[in-house]
């Protein structure tokens, strides 16, 4: 059931209650905890936070603490399967879900006691309209047989619209922004909550969950708010203290990191100038040489931290790249985004954010347990946190190297290979940084940048239209790979269900929240691919 | 003293805000606090002031000698002063630090007031320190110190105390042959 009203359906219901909180690992599920943890703060709720990253660590967590709680809520987990099938949970425990993940499980929407939806109003429309009607008719005898061949009829279309509806998977409004819209009932929003809202949207985009249009649409939201909160900066007699946050909007450029790096890395790190430019030959490296003259940026200066680079040339630096990308045939150089700034010295964009925290969450360090990853990736996000966050712009920007160099080299050597009505890719037990990519995120990212290159470099237009499905070693002892899957360019879809690995039998594991990653042991994997073949094909 | 301490003595000072909750009177061992109606105005102790404001349950405002003006002219006048001026209010310092660390966005221009209160500050902590000088080189008997808040007092008194002790010991210690043959029976 979908929750109308936030304040009273679901805060008030939970505020005198002591709860258990599931966050799913993603940066957005992160920034949403983050509101909810600042307003049960405010309110004194009980509450118990457990970072799961997967169904197993789902149920387990589930059954060790039932006993104790009525009230869970999910974020960013639990959408897109029948909840209580798996939970098994006791009459009286209610779930709270607010998951970006869609499609929503048919059967979880029409539960109408024990699973409450907190979504954006936006999807319940589109859901609604899915429900087929069933006509009623009179008892008669004549009329039974035709009420049994209707009733077939009408059997037959809702499979069909079962089908179509469960094929494709993709994500709706950011969990953060709907948390945020929930504090702003309460009228306890501040510019801290405001601002991992924007966080959590912008890593949906840069983790290209949602379409162009969507994001545009959810920034002009968030602008509203930012011009509410941030107005007094402009007026002269009234200034803010300089120690508080500042949130300004920035029709910033797309280079990843590039304030905190220098020039020179970012742009040959960040996959849309590394597909454009094709910066893994050497005519590549040529062409941005041209592009950086064609500025008149001496090379030099370039290669210097941006901090330190001459302030005539960052004057006007960002219309400079924007006029040259347009000649080198890049025109969305840049990108509406939003920028926080607090103290002399501190400056984010929200992309940088999201990167510093995306490798705080997945780095391959092993120290303590799987919670201690989570955690560090939470307190980054406070301000008072700095020297955490600061860490992860540095794991960020290794993150990022390892994954150009590693895409440069599979496309050297032509790992990725076509299978038909796919291409296929998997990274060998050797390669350099491999570990870095056994989660689930940073391998979704790696073979989004692959493919893009990957179209870059091919003159073959059938390229641009098939999915990509990548493979990288998960566990050495366990001998499992982790394999994704990534829609084309063109068509925001993603493949649906493993239904290749049922039929092969083969042994998988369909443990995270996507469904388009699964867990499979090494030896499967040609039976997996095969089965996927003729199933797509 | 402990400056913990102080600051605890300064929580009790009244300030003013304008919650967005209501609540009745509330009758505590120390006093009656509200009653609490949603956009007027209320006086209650700084620590739930602070509190409150942690919980986003209010909004503060700031007192009234906080005012550029106003402490402008007090520090030139501490500064053309060779004795200590009166200040705003006894636990000043104490005020100025918690309010402006926890509401410095209800309080307009926060940056200057800090630096004219610290420049205060700065000010009569540097006359104490030339009359504590000045009284034990001159080894005075007391002295008198008007309009010296409790934090200051705080700040010098136990080092001040201790080192007069120890000069007293030293000095009695040098003297030990006359205050012998002085002795009556």
């Amino acid at each position: 059931m979908f929750v109308s009203d936030f304040r009273k359906e679901f805060y008030e219901v939970v505020q005198s209650q002591r709860v258990l909180l599931f966050v799913a690992s993603d940066v957005d599920a992160l920034c949403a905890c983050k509101i909810l943890q600042a307003l049960f703060q405010c309110d004194h709720v009980q509450y118990t936070l457990v970072p799961v990253s997967g169904w197993q660590e789902l149920e387990t967590a589930f059954l060790e603490h039932k006993e104790q709680f009525h009230y869970f809520i999910l974020i960013n987990c639990g959408a897109n399967v029948d909840l209580l099938d798996i939970l098994q949970p006791d009459e009286d425990t209610i779930f709270f879900v607010c998951d970006t993940h869609r499609p929503v499980n048919v059967i979880n929407v029409y539960n109408d006691t024990q699973v409450l939806f907190v979504l954006c109003p936006q999807t319940l429309c589109t859901f609604y309209c899915h429900r087929p009607k069933l006509t009623s008719s009179n008892r008669e005898i004549v009329e039974q047989t035709m009420r049994r061949r209707q009733r077939r009829e009408w059997e037959a279309r809702r499979r069909d619209i079962l089908f179509d509806y469960e094929q494709y998977e993709y994500h709706g409004t950011s969990s953060a922004m709907v948390m945020f819209e929930l504090a702003w009932m309460l009228s306890k929003d501040l510019n801290d909550m405001l601002w991992w809202a924007i966080v959590g949207l912008t890593d949906q985009w840069v983790q290209d969950k949602i379409t162009q249009m969507k994001y545009v649409t959810d920034v002009g939201v968030l602008q509203r708010h930012v011009s509410r909160h941030n107005h007094r900066n402009e007026d002269e007699e009234n200034t803010l203290s300089v120690d508080c946050t500042r949130i300004s909007f920035e029709y910033d450029l797309r280079l990843v990191l590039y304030q905190h790096w220098s020039l020179h890395d970012s742009l040959c790190n960040t996959s849309y100038t590394a597909a454009r430019f094709k910066l893994w030959s050497v005519h590549g490296q040529k062409r941005l040489q041209e592009f950086l003259a064609d500025m008149g940026l001496p090379l030099k200066q370039v290669k210097q931290k941006f901090q330190a680079m001459d302030i005539s040339l960052k004057e006007n630096l960002r219309e400079m790249i924007e006029e040259s990308a347009n000649k080198f045939g890049m025109k969305d150089m840049r990108v509406q985004t939003f920028s926080i700034h607090f103290g002399f010295k501190h400056k984010f964009l929200a992309s940088d954010v999201v990167f510093a925290t995306m490798s705080l969450m997945e780095s391959p360090e092993k120290d303590g347990s799987g919670t201690d990853h989570f955690i560090q990736a939470l307190d980054s996000l406070s301000r008072s946190n700095l020297d955490k966050l600061y860490h992860g712009l540095e794991l960020a920007k290794k993150q990022l190297r390892a994954t150009q160099q590693t895409i440069a080299s599979c496309l050297c050597t032509n790992l990725v290979i076509s299978q038909g009505p796919f291409l296929y890719c998997s990274l060998m037990e050797g390669t350099p940084d491999v570990m870095l990519f056994s989660r689930p995120a940073s391998l979704s990212l790696l073979s989004k940048h692959l493919l893009k290159s990957f179209v870059c470099s091919t003159k073959n237009r059938r390229c641009k239209l098939l999915p990509l499905v990548m493979a990288a070693p998960l566990s050495v002892e366990h001998g499992t790979v982790t394999v994704v899957g990534i829609p084309p360019e063109t068509d925001m879809s993603v493949l649906g269900r493993g239904k290749a690995a049922e039929s092969t039998s083969s042994r998988m594991l369909h443990n995270h929240f996507d469904l388009s990653v699964i867990e499979l042991k090494a030896e499967d994997r040609s039976k997996f691919l095969d089965a996927l073949i003729s199933l797509l094909s | 003293m402990d400056a913990a301490e102080v600051e605890f003595l300064a929580e009790k000072e009244l300030v003013t805000i304008i919650p967005n909750f209501s609540l009745d009177k509330i009758y505590l061992i120390g006093g009656d606090l509200g009653p609490f109606n949603p956009g007027l105005p209320v006086e209650v102790p700084l620590w739930l002031a602070i509190n409150l404001k942690q919980r986003q349950k209010c909004r503060l405002l700031p007192p009234e000698w906080m005012d550029i003006e106003k402490l402008e002219k007090m520090r030139d006048h501490e500064r053309k002063e060779e004795t200590f001026t009166p200040m705003p209010s006894p636990y000043y310092m104490e005020l100025t630090k918690l309010l402006l660390n926890h509401a410095s966005d209800n309080i307009p221009k926060a940056d200057e007031i800090r630096t004219l209160v610290k420049d205060m500050w700065d000010t009569r902590i540097a006359k104490l320190r030339v009359s504590a000088d000045s009284f034990v080189r001159q080894q005075e008997a007391h002295a008198k110190l008007d309009n010296l808040t409790l934090m200051e007092i705080n700040t010098s008194g136990t080092f001040l105390t201790q080192a007069l002790n120890h000069m007293y010991k030293l000095r009695t210690n040098l003297q030990p042959l006359e205050s012998t043959q002085s002795q009556d029976f």
